[in-house]
């Protein structure tokens, strides 16, 4: 294996949130200031710009850790993903004072299983590229 | 900087680097990139596309799910 796998392995990891920050930001921008949505969209939009990126980078050298003792397909380790966060995003929206009044029930119901299928389509293509392009798949 | 300088210098660089040895690799890499271009990419699964197709439903038909998804990416 090249040297350094850990670090590798965060930087694969991190590609897809970090792309996708500005596609985020923009969604927060336009549903707050063009259809002035009633929520302080500004106040949760931490979660995913600070947090999510580093977690995903973090998950990824979990799996490389994990890798040589228990050959867990990284799709379905990625599908774990969205069970481990969703928790920590809700936390955070509560932390920074963010109402979400029956949001959770439609989260588990809808959000969840898409998620699951969406993070188990993104590792197992998208992570696993960046992985075998840094050698470390 | 004189001409003996030049020269000291030049001597001590060439102590200092190894020559190089192999000048050329051992196979042509020609082929191999003519082999990579010509090949075609690995079909997607087809439970990959039904998983897709599943998703992209969900989020047809509850909408409203797409800014919590959004929110966690």
């Amino acid at each position: 294996m090249k040297p350094h796998p850990y670090l590798r392995a965060y930087m694969a990891g991190i590609v897809v949130p970090t792309l996708f920050i500005p596609v985020v930001f923009t969604a927060f921008i336009i549903a707050r200031f063009v259809y002035r949505v009633d929520a302080p969209l500004e106040r949760i939009v931490i979660f995913p710009v600070a947090f999510v990126p580093g977690l995903w980078g973090l998950w990824n050298m979990l799996w490389v850790a994990l890798h040589s003792r228990r050959r867990l397909p990284l799709g379905l380790h990625g599908a774990i993903t969205p069970l481990a966060f969703m928790p920590l995003g809700l936390l955070v929206a509560r932390t920074v004072g963010f109402e979400i009044p029956g949001l959770i029930p439609t989260m588990i119901a809808v959000v969840l299983p898409v998620a699951v299928i969406l993070y188990y389509l993104i590792w197992k293509h998208v992570v696993g590229f960046f992985n075998e392009l840094l050698g470390i798949a | 900087m004189n001409t003996q300088d030049d020269e000291r210098l030049r001597r001590l660089l060439r102590q200092a680097i190894a020559p190089c040895r192999r000048r050329e690799l051992d196979t042509d890499l020609w082929p191999r990139m003519l082999r990579l271009l010509g090949s075609r990419p690995a079909p997607r699964p087809w439970f990959d596309l039904a998983l897709a197709a599943l998703a992209a439903l969900g989020l047809i038909l509850f909408p409203g799910a797409i800014p919590g998804l959004l929110y966690h990416f």
